[in-house]
């Protein structure tokens, strides 16, 4: 019911804001005997596109001005969730099964694109590793021990558990600000940096300022990342609880007065990305898409 | 209800939070408690007493979340870190699978559970454990996750609170899901944590749905998930154990059985009983107790290691007490079959039929019933049973064995006083006799088996082979339930035939017998043998079958077939020629034109009222006046319906001094059929004719009330010169020798043509002698001789070739046979059913068999 009530929101928003959104260009990317590529994310300008499997085995580099493919790791969970540091290096987290005691260790890496060679940052530990991006540095932090790349890492905000953690300067706050029993993910700071978009799992993606106050809910989306400053982007799906059963890529307005279907429900489209003002996202078999938009407000 | 879960969902929440920021000791785990929300991709089985999408009923998702509950708190008294997708069940529960992933990668998570149970998606049912992981089987996409799955199925496999119809399965879900084009389960794909989705068993198996809507069970699961942990990280550490079991009653059935079960499921689970856990000096250290929810599970949790005894207590039941001896990690199982208290002896409560002296009789096949103030012990009570006169039957125990029921075999003997007795060897299940013997008597009617009036097509008829309808006729409305398998019709090769099942036409009450006409979907091959079996388990609305299975053989053929030696006097193309010119007072028909048709464009249809005294009679000018004289036949299509009118032509001589009829003979069959008339008053030598009329003549042997048939093609030809040809068919076949027989013996001259085959002016034996001897010659292979329809086609008779004893045999009373030899002289009679040929030569006979008011001859054949 609440999902039907913020449909019927959004249709009316349409009317009043009178947005107009088109698609210039769409792109297929990999074709040509590719592999099936997963997990896209695009750096921040947008011309360069790191890539997984369906299982976040490996890490690959598409170079999307050469079409030039690199392979930076083919280490278990090296693609689930790597991020591109303000320096344009790659960093990320692979993942091990300790024979030995059957533990998982997780270490932090960081892939440097001028020497194409890859680096330890953070040793195999056992429990949660994450990467915080922030605008003056990066952070890999472990349960045990954590890396940073610089003393103040500007603007950084990541998730812990049902909480936020933003960091400006030297101050690092934990918010709450909605109800999540599962806890929060995939949170992101706006290009403009005065908004953080995150998903609170049953609640879906929620918009808040650096200080924690909620400034919109979208819906019940997933995977936001910010188009541009007033935009995000977020992958809507849905499932029998074994597989997917649809799957789609919306444009919403941060401020959440505005929904536009970029793909259709039976696309299957999936696991969207944003930087430099394009889209990729992939599909349930492994299709990689880039859209250009024309937004009117 | 609500407002306790949501509490505990909030001591959840905390205990979630804290785990994340908590040094690890021991291993994370994920769990994944699955589905949620109670909607559309949840799972609902309606389970008495709860109706449809009641959320306090079984759905899935409440069992796996109090699974995961106890998962929780089991690895956390054991010193591990654990996460919860879901702590609630509201929609918003029912997280994506892209989000359980990416929340279980996040929470650094070692290992992932994604808790479910199963379900068969098809009538049949099932149980067992199944384990699934990513990737083809035998290749985990995360090392180790296999092993994972094997260490819990192992552990799942060891409940023996459950019934389980075959061990475990352990596959990858490439390899499982094949058609997913390697897509896999969506909580497992990307996951980097050793991954497995757990189906613990299968919730549509009621007994097994049952036994998940009990707190006590899923704890059990949820423990058994625990040890499968440890045991995949090797930990054997704790130094607690768990107990649970089964109760059940230890020999009456469930009393609620409308669903499939398996084993020990088939008894009756205890309900609301009272489980004690005492130490060795019988000092009570816990307790619980079990549900009403048809289960009888009970359980401890958290014991000590050591020796127990765990006492059982319920009203209706004995107590009983085991031993049980408790591990340390480990799971214990102690069941209990318990002896229900039966103070009182057993007793007749009520019983069927109640039948007095004086009472109408009862049907033959009327079920004996006997209702017990107790459960019964079914093996004691059966051989206390005695029915006299003896009858073979099965019995059928109802109610948890308190109804006991005889069924007979076959039909009770007609117009016979039964006498059931119970005996005081009869026992309830907790071993006291019966104190007095039981008796009681009943009745039956005159009546046993289910009557065939009549069977279409009849053996050895010649029937059209396209739009074919098949038909059974009986004295009583038939049961109308499951008869297409009852009903086979084959062709030669053993195929079976596809019937037009939407338009089978069945008798409703009232009607004046019961019937079955079934549309031939299925168009036939001209010549070729086919094959009609009627089952015996054909049985009218009181369940009386048939008293054997019944097989007719027919040929396919084309009765469109030009005939180029005859010439269409009335081809019936144009209906609006005809007009009715007279008939009965009661009667009422309509002519009217039928695409239905052999030849030309269309076929003239009659719709009729069959009324046994209906006559129609109706002509038309256009009909063609050829002369018609002695030395001519007509012949005729008709399309039938079984409606056993006669159709006639009525012809007048030109001369206007004189008339003759020819008959076409009964409409005893469905479909298109070529027949040549007999001349029921006879053309005379040297006259001419012409059609007067067509009748339709209803007769009392014309069942149908309202009736249809189609005429085509009209046909006047040379009369057969064919000698031997009997009935004028053109042939000479053993149905020409049954037409002189039927005349000789009985004076039927309905198939006689042409009776006179040696010229001397009558029908004698030597008649049948010529033209026994044309077959032989002819053919040279002695001739099959199957008789045609007779009044009383139920009439059977065997063997044949005799050496013994002939005996006839029918469902009704045979007053006696007579056997005559070829020439027509008695050979022998007897007031029975059976003649003796012991003595007689070798050679062919004719059996006549005496039935009410009734008799059928039969070709039958002696050889020693």
């Amino acid at each position: 019911m609440k999902r039907t009530i913020l449909s019927l929101m959004g249709a009316v928003a349409l009317v009043v804001s009178a947005q107009q959104v088109a698609i210039t260009k769409t792109t297929p990317l990999l074709q040509d005997g590719h592999e099936a590529a997963f997990y896209p994310t695009l750096n921040q300008t947008g011309d360069k596109l790191l890539y997984s499997d369906a299982d976040a085995h490996g890490l690959k580099l598409l170079d999307l001005e050469t079409n030039k493919v690199t392979t930076i790791s083919n280490q278990n969970g090296a693609g689930y969730a790597p991020k591109w540091g303000e320096d344009g290096n790659v960093y990320f987290v692979t993942a091990q099964v300790n024979p030995e005691n059957h533990l998982v260790y997780r270490s932090g890496l960081r892939f440097n694109l001028d020497s194409s060679t890859s680096q330890v940052l953070l040793e195999p530990q056992n429990g949660a590793v994450t990467i915080a991006a922030g605008t003056q540095g990066m952070a890999i932090k472990g349960e045990k021990r954590t890396f940073v790349s610089a003393t103040h890492l500007g603007t950084s905000v990541y998730t812990q558990g049902s909480e936020i953690v933003i960091s400006t300067g030297d101050k690092e706050r934990r918010y709450s600000p909605v109800e999540s029993h599962a806890g929060y993910l995939w949170a992101s700071l706006s290009p403009g940096g005065d908004k953080v978009a995150f998903f609170a799992a049953g609640r879906g993606i929620v918009v808040i300022d650096l200080e924690g106050h909620i400034k919109a809910e979208l819906g019940n989306y997933e995977m936001p990342c910010w188009y541009d400053n007033n935009y995000i982007v977020a992958q809507n799906a849905s499932d029998d609880g074994y597989q997917f059963t649809s799957s789609q890529i919306l444009l919403l307005k941060a401020d959440g007065t505005f929904k536009h279907e970029l793909t259709a429900k039976t696309s299957m489209t999936m696991q969207p990305t944003c930087g430099g003002g394009k889209i990729v996202f992939t599909t349930i078999d492994g299709h990689l898409t880039m859209l250009t938009l024309q937004i009117t407000d | 209800m609500k407002k306790t879960f949501y509490t505990i969902a909030i001591i959840m929440v905390a205990a979630v939070a804290s785990s994340l920021t908590s040094a690890q000791d021991k291993p994370h785990v994920y769990i994944n408690p699955g589905h949620g929300g109670h909607d559309s991709d949840d799972r609902n089985v309606v389970i008495f007493p709860f109706a449809a999408g009641d959320t306090a009923g079984y759905w899935e998702s409440n069992s796996n979340l109090k699974k995961g509950f106890a998962l929780n708190n089991c690895l956390r008294a054991k010193g591990y870190t654990t996460s919860m997708s879901r702590v609630s069940n509201r929609t918003s529960d029912d997280l994506a699978l892209s989000t359980i992933v990416a929340l279980c990668n996040s929470s650094g998570a070692d290992i992932f559970y994604s808790i479910h149970s199963n379900a068969t998606g098809v009538p049949s049912r099932r149980n067992h454990i199944l384990g699934l992981y990513r990737g083809p089987t035998g290749a985990p996409v995360v090392a180790g996750s296999d092993i994972l799955a094997l260490r819990l199925m192992e552990r799942l496999q060891q409940n023996l609170a459950a019934v389980w119809t075959s061990g475990y399965q352990i596959a990858g879900d490439f390899t499982f899901y094949p058609d997913w084009n390697n897509a896999g389960l969506g909580v497992l794909r990307g996951n980097h944590a050793v991954s497995m989705l757990s189906e613990g068993s299968f919730h549509d198996y009621i007994p097994e749905t049952y036994r998940l809507m009990n707190d006590n069970y899923c704890w059990m699961e949820g423990w058994n998930f625990s040890l499968g942990a440890d045991d995949y990280f090797g930990y054997n550490d704790f130094d607690k154990g768990a107990l649970a079991g089964n109760l059940r009653d230890n020999r009456m059935p469930r009393t609620m059985n409308d669903f499939i079960m398996f084993g020990d499921d088939n008894r009756e689970p205890v309900s609301n009983a009272t489980v004690v856990l005492m130490d060795m000096n019988d000092v009570p250290l816990d307790t619980c107790y079990t549900d009403d929810m048809f289960n009888g599970i009970y359980a401890f949790k958290m014991l000590d290691p050591g020796t127990y005894k765990v006492k059982v207590e319920q009203e209706h039941y004995y107590s009983q007490t085991k031993e049980v001896t408790i591990e340390a990690n480990k799971s214990t199982y102690c069941n209990f079959d318990l002896a229900r208290v039966r103070e009182t002896p057993p007793e007749v409560t009520s019983y069927s039929p109640v039948w007095h002296e004086g009472d109408a009789p009862l049907k033959a096949n009327t079920p004996v019933m006997l209702e017990f103030n107790w459960d019964m012990n079914t093996e004691a009570t059966e051989a206390a049973f005695h029915i006299e006169p003896e009858v073979e039957g099965t019995f059928r125990w109802e109610d948890s064995n308190y109804r006991m029921i005889f069924e007979p075999n076959d039909a009770y003997d007609v117009n016979t006083l039964y006498t059931v007795t119970l005996s005081t060897d009869a026992e309830h299940g907790g071993g006291m006799k019966l104190q007095e013997p039981f008796q009681m008597q009943f009745k039956t009617t005159y009546r046993k088996h289910l009557e065939v009036l009549d069977i279409f097509p009849h053996q050895g008829d010649m029937v059209h082979y396209k739009s074919a309808t098949i038909e059974l006729r009986t004295d009583s409305m038939l049961n109308n339930s499951y008869y297409y398998d009852k009903i086979v019709l084959t062709d030669k090769d053993g195929n079976a035939l596809t019937y037009n099942r939407r338009n089978t036409k069945s008798g409703k009450a009232g009607e004046p017998f019961g019937y079955i006409r079934i549309p031939v979907a299925s168009t036939m091959t001209p010549g070729q043998e086919y094959t009609l079996t009627i089952s015996s388990e054909m049985c009218d609305t009181a369940g009386i079958h048939l008293p054997q299975t019944i097989v007719h053989k027919f040929t396919a053929v084309d009765a469109g077939v030009d005939k180029p030696d005859a010439s269409v006097i009335e081809d019936f193309d144009d209906a609006s020629t005809f007009a009715m010119v007279a008939q009965t007072e009661a009667a009422d028909a309509t002519l009217s034109a039928s695409t239905d048709h052999l030849f030309g464009t269309k076929s003239l249809q009659i719709k009729y009222n069959a009324d046994p005294s209906g006559m129609y009679h109706f002509t038309s000018n256009a009909i063609d006046q050829a002369n018609i004289s002695s030395d001519d036949e007509l012949s005729i299509h008709i399309n039938g319906d079984m409606s056993n009118v006669n159709v006639l032509i009525n012809l007048e001589s030109t001369d206007g001094t004189d008339y003759a009829l020819v008959n076409f003979g009964k409409i005893d069959f469905h479909g298109w059929r070529y027949i040549t008339g007999k001349e029921d008053v006879k053309l005379k030598k040297g006259k001419t004719y012409k059609i007067e009329s067509i009748i339709i003549q209803s007769s009392t042997e014309s069942p149908i009330k309202s009736a249809t048939i189609k005429l085509d093609n009209l046909l006047k030809s040379q009369k057969s010169s064919v000698p031997g040809d009997v009935n004028g068919d053109g042939r000479v076949t053993s149905v020409d020798i049954t037409a002189l027989y039927n005349y000789l013996l009985n004076s039927d001259d309905s198939a006689l043509a042409n009776g006179d085959q040696d010229g001397d002016g009558k029908i004698t034996a030597v008649d049948v002698t010529v033209v026994y001897n044309i077959m032989l010659g002819d053919d040279n292979v002695a001739p099959a001789f199957t008789p045609q329809p007779k009044p009383n086609a139920n009439v059977k008779v065997g063997p044949v070739p005799s050496s013994d004893y002939i005996v006839a045999s029918t469902n009704g009373y045979i007053q006696g046979v007579e056997l005559y030899d070829m020439s027509g002289n008695l050979a022998a009679r007897n007031g029975g059913n059976c003649v003796n040929v012991g003595s007689m030569r070798d050679g062919h006979y004719i059996l006549k068999v005496y039935t009410g008011n009734r008799v059928s001859t039969h070709h039958v054949v002696v050889k020693h």
